[in-house]
């Protein structure tokens, strides 16, 4: 890739990425993380808290799983029980904008697990995931000023869902996954370096976890002693943006462990996942540092006038294409230089 | 045991049900005052838990070193295919509760199952005795399998009270009634006839107004409840959920869990003394199935019968085949053993060991498994001769 | 081999304390059972020093040292019997009680409710006596009258609700009677295998993961650290899973809703399972410890640092029980 569309696309999926986790513009109203056993979305749902206080958002946790609140949490409302519309109200009671307050106070409303919603047997056919979800970012009714909301909603890949009522409805991840306009899917970083390591090598990429398929075997992650504290903390988070216009971008981030950044710190501290040192090493960005030359005796690379002239050859296959007849053409067309030591004798043109 | 007619049962003369034979019982004394006499049921030689014989030695000795199925334990047996080996042991794990006068309860056959209880031949050490006999001129190489010692020499075996061939000595007999038979010898080719055979009852399957397997735990229950504390019960299910047997709906999860469940609250009651044998055809219920994982789970003993797809006639031609020795007919899996998985497992020696079992008319014999070498294989001959693993014919005590 | 010490040192500084509101996941196999472990984290709790409100009592006459009877006495421990009873409906056999009949009689610091028979309790306790079958019942059901019996009936939330306020009530006597302090005793619940409730009602009687998921968050808010123990057999996790080949049946599919629901709400999860190699003399199972989807939620969460570690312990025939990594 050339260094210029490399740092294109650095600065805008940074940028990307950083409006998306502090919530600016109401860029993405519904966002989905993906996360597993092998990589709970705990550490990104903490770096949304984290950014909504710096910003001041105010913060609702909608708890399917949470006993108590998570640090930072303005308002908790544990969903255990509850029926979806009594869900509803208590988070549109949870927050009212305040006059005296600044009148546009952002919002971010999360759901810390949308699978025991899914899986209740209380359901009835009246319940639609759409309307639930869309309830709480678009306003509803006649009330003047709802802040601006997020919506933020955490589904277990691992958990397997309950066969559909109607064969012919869509599952709900596949409605979930439809209705957000970003999708990230968490990955554990050491996990993202092993499988890397093992197509490298063209082997075959390992599974962990569940997807081992061991008999009591329910999480493969261990904390491996050596590891611990370096750099292979981290998760990886794979991004799908969808645009307003409908086109989408994709990014693979890094977010580094929260001990590695003052929780106040207002810097960016999410990367690309091709920028780190243990995913793409720097000998492998090539012309990112093409200025230092492998040192060799053979002298294998071209100078600038070197690569102009060797353009300016024509080719035997031009030269036949002139159409002067059978025959005719095919020759090699070539303009002595000054380097060419010409000996009549052995040459011949 | 030259001193009494085969086929009828040994009258142990302790702790008859009263009911059944109290008016001729002149010595019970002795045994209702003493619990440890009470027939067929010992203290276990790992930790004195009371246990009884599941009628069987080979499977008493394969029961992590309790010699014997521990009371208010269940064992669960699974058979693949469409054989009934797992019938066999269900059939001398009944026919031990007859003679040894515990009250038998078999669920979902008829009266006419009972009639197919296998005759006594005696108490399975003096059915034992030939084979100990020639077992001692190979006593001398015994020790090349000292790792196998706690099986063979079952504890069954090492603990009988020492019965000759022959002697029929009024002392002899009076010795055998002190310390009655643990575990009995029974021929598959007879008929049981004891008198005690009468008292087996069985719960038919019939529709009732409630669930069946609830209307089944509530009549097991009541009949237990109803009994006198000393009693022994086992309880004897065959082929279970099986669909000749047994209506469709049994086998949703909400009728079968909560039976087993009630069953082990049953066996494991402080109150009464408990065993529970059942057998389920796994072709119909695979064991990859979460249903039967959770069957397991509430079992105590969990055994798997793998017989051998071919015939026994295709072995026994084969040159691993002894001359006085049945092929094996099939593998056998323990997954869980009572007390030894409750407690954490792994500490038995035989976990682990690959299993054969060889049915004949007198025994369910369960030994140790090694490939035999095939015909004119010079290599793999050579090869099971330096491999670890006995050949079976040395591995008979 | 040498006696080992009742807490294997490996596992004390996963078992001693779990943390407040925490839920710890113990699952099992069959082959590989965690009544062993459950015993020991009810040895660290009841020989826990520490032990907020009440001062914990050393006792060594039965194995492990733990007289759990006498510490029913003295109200440091609740047994609430989930097997007796449990699918013994409305109409059974035995006399019903009425809950509060109870209630008085077991306030302890320390509640466990198994809902199968606890051999960690019953059979790692000395042989009992061979006149054991006559009316000697084992230890801890001393008394009937003494342990409250959990009996299931109705369908859905509202028999689960039965069950839990039973649960709950004993646990508030339990939390009361911290030595008449304004100060609550903490207690440490311990629910074995309520993964059985599930699979023995389903969705067709109104039960399904959600609702026992919900259930076990229920108990979680009435005790002070929970643990809760699991089966994660192959069949009952795997063929739930998109990968697998054939359709999966209600009861794989909600167990595996409910067990690896569980792991991503509990903070630790330890995983018993066979060896991979098969099983060997000298090695009864692996112990597998990771950190459950919840850890790190908490914000003390880092005050208590343990490592995710595997290793292998043995059963020995006396009940006791060496952990060692691997090679060791």
């Amino acid at each position: 890739m050339a260094p210029s569309s490399l740092s294109h696309r650095q600065t805008h999926n940074l940028l990307l990425i950083s409006k998306l986790l502090s919530l600016r513009d109401t860029a993405s109203p519904l966002t989905l993380l993906l996360d597993s056993l092998e990589q709970p979305a705990t550490p990104l749902i903490k770096e949304y808290i984290r950014r909504a206080r710096l910003s001041k958002v105010h913060v609702t946790l909608i708890a399917f799983e949470a006993l108590k609140p998570y640090d930072g949490v303005d308002a908790f409302v544990p969903a255990r029980r509850k029926a979806p519309t009594e869900i509803m109200r208590e988070v549109a009671a949870a927050y009212k904008p305040d006059s005296s307050n600044s009148p546009n106070r952002r919002r971010l409303i999360l759901i810390d697990s949308i699978n025991p919603l899914l899986h209740s047997t209380r359901l009835d056919r009246s319940f639609h995931l759409s309307s639930f979800l869309s309830s709480f970012i678009v306003p509803s009714g006649p009330t003047t000023s709802k802040p601006d909301t997020s919506l933020v909603v955490t589904f277990h890949q691992d958990v397997p869902g309950r066969p559909a009522q109607s064969p012919y409805t869509p599952s709900p991840l596949s409605l979930l996954t439809y209705l957000a306009t970003t999708v990230i899917k968490l990955h554990s970083f050491s996990h993202i370096l092993a499988q890397k390591a093992a197509r490298d090598r063209s082997l075959v990429p390992p599974v962990f976890g569940l997807e081992e398929e061991q008999d009591g075997v329910l999480l493969g992650r261990l904390d491996k002693p050596v590891g611990k504290g370096t750099e292979a903390g981290g998760v990886v988070l794979e991004m799908e943006y969808r645009r307003k216009s409908g086109r989408g971008v994709l990014e693979w981030y890094l977010l580094p462990p929260a001990s590695k950044y003052p929780a106040t710190q207002l810097k960016e501290i999410v990367t690309l996942l091709d920028d780190h040192p243990l995913y793409r090493p720097p000998e492998d960005l090539g012309d990112a540092n093409g200025d230092e030359e492998p040192e060799s005796t053979f002298e294998l690379r071209l100078t600038e006038r070197q690569r102009r002239d060797r353009e300016g050859v024509v080719l035997p296959y031009f030269d036949a294409q002139q159409g002067n007849g059978p025959g005719e053409g095919g020759r090699i067309l070539y303009d002595m230089g000054e380097e060419d030591d010409f000996d009549e004798e052995e040459d011949e043109i | 045991m030259s001193f009494r007619k085969r086929n009828i049962g040994l009258s142990t003369g302790a702790d008859r049900t009263p009911a059944a034979t109290s008016a001729s019982q002149p010595q019970p004394e002795r045994a209702v005052s003493s619990p440890t006499a009470t027939p067929g049921v010992r203290p276990s030689p790992d930790d004195g838990r009371p246990t009884t014989s599941t009628g069987s030695p080979s499977l008493d000795n394969l029961l992590a070193g309790h010699g014997g199925l521990p009371i208010g334990k269940t064992l669960l047996i699974e058979e693949n295919g469409t054989t009934d080996f797992a019938g066999a042991l269900l059939r001398y794990y009944s026919a031990e509760g007859v003679v040894q006068d515990q009250k038998v309860h078999v669920i979902g056959m008829p009266q006419q199952w009972g009639r197919t209880l296998p005759g006594l031949i005696g108490p399975a050490e003096a059915a034992d005795e030939k084979s100990d006999k020639r077992k001692g001129e190979r006593m001398k190489i015994a020790w090349r399998y000292e790792r196998l010692g706690e099986f063979g020499a079952g504890v069954a075996g090492a603990r009988a009270p020492a019965v000759t061939l022959g002697d029929s000595s009024p002392s002899s007999m009076d010795d055998s009634l002190a310390k009655p038979a643990f575990c009995h010898a029974f021929d598959l080719t007879k008929r049981l006839t004891h008198p005690s055979i009468g008292n087996i009852t069985y719960i038919p399957i019939v529709p009732t107004n409630e669930p069946l397997l609830v209307s089944i735990q509530k009549k097991l229950q009541a009949i237990i409840a109803s009994s006198p504390p000393h009693i022994t019960h086992r309880i004897v299910i065959p082929s279970f959920l099986n669909p000749t047997l047994y209506p469709p709906e049994v086998g949703q999860p909400e009728n079968v869990l909560p039976f087993l469940h009630s069953l082990r609250a049953l066996a494991s009651s402080p109150t009464s003394r408990v065993t529970a044998m059942m057998t389920i055809p796994l072709s119909l219920f695979p064991r990859s199935s979460g249903l039967v994982r959770w069957m397991e789970i509430l079992s105590d003993g969990v055994i798997e019968l793998c017989p051998f797809p071919h015939s026994s006639d295709a072995l026994s031609t084969s040159g691993a085949a002894t001359s006085h020795e049945e092929p094996p007919q099939g593998m056998l899996k323990t997954h869980k053993l009572p007390v030894l998985h409750e407690r954490g497992g792994g500490s038995d020696q035989n976990i682990g060991q690959d299993w054969a079992f060889t049915l004949s008319r007198r025994k369910f014999e369960i030994k140790p498994f090694s490939l035999p070498p095939a015909d004119g294989d010079q290599e793999a001959q050579s090869q099971a001769r330096s491999d670890k693993m006995p050949k079976k014919e040395d591995l008979e005590f | 081999m040498p006696s080992q010490p009742p807490l294997p040192h490996l596992l004390t500084p996963y078992i001693s304390t779990p943390p407040r509101e925490s839920l710890t996941a113990v699952s099992s196999v069959v082959g590989a059972t965690g009544n062993w472990l459950i015993l020991r984290f009810l040895y660290a709790a009841l020989t826990d020093a520490g032990l907020r409100g009440v001062e914990g009592e050393r006792k060594r006459k039965v194995v492990l040292g733990l007289d759990l009877a006498r510490l029913t006495e003295r109200r440091e421990f609740a047994f609430v019997d989930g097997l007796s009873e449990l699918f013994c409906g409305p109409t059974a056999s035995a006399p019903s009680r009425a809950p509060s009949q109870h209630l008085a009689s077991g306030p302890t610091p320390r509640t466990t409710l198994p809902t199968r028979p606890h051999p960690g309790i019953t059979s790692l306790r000395q042989p009992p006596p061979p006149s054991a079958g006559s009316d000697g019942p084992p230890q801890i059901t001393k008394d009937a009258g003494q342990v409250k019996r959990l009996r299931l009936s109705g369908n859905g939330a509202a028999a689960l609700d039965a069950l839990e306020r039973d649960i709950t009530a004993v646990i508030k006597q339990l939390k009361a009677s911290g030595l008449g302090e304004d100060e609550e005793s903490e207690v440490s619940l311990i629910v074995d295998q309520p993964d059985l409730l599930l699979a023995a009602t389903g969705p067709s009687k109104g039960i399904g993961a959600t609702e026992m998921a919900e259930w076990i968050i229920g108990l979680q808010q009435a005790a002070t650290a929970t643990v809760a123990t699991i089966s994660a057999d192959s069949p009952l996790i795997h063929n739930a899973s998109a990968s697998a080949h054939h359709i999966a049946t209600p009861l794989e599919t909600e167990h595996a809703a409910f067990a690896i629901g569980l792991a991503h709400r509990a903070e630790m999860v330890m995983q018993l399972r066979n060896l991979e190699t098969g099983a060997a003399r000298d090695v009864s199972g692996v112990l597998r410890v990771s950190k459950g989807g919840a850890w790190g939620q908490r914000d003390s969460a880092g005050q208590e640092t343990w490592e995710e570690k595997e290793v292998l312990y043995f059963v020995q025939r006396d009940g006791s029980v060496s952990v060692f990594g691997r090679g060791e």
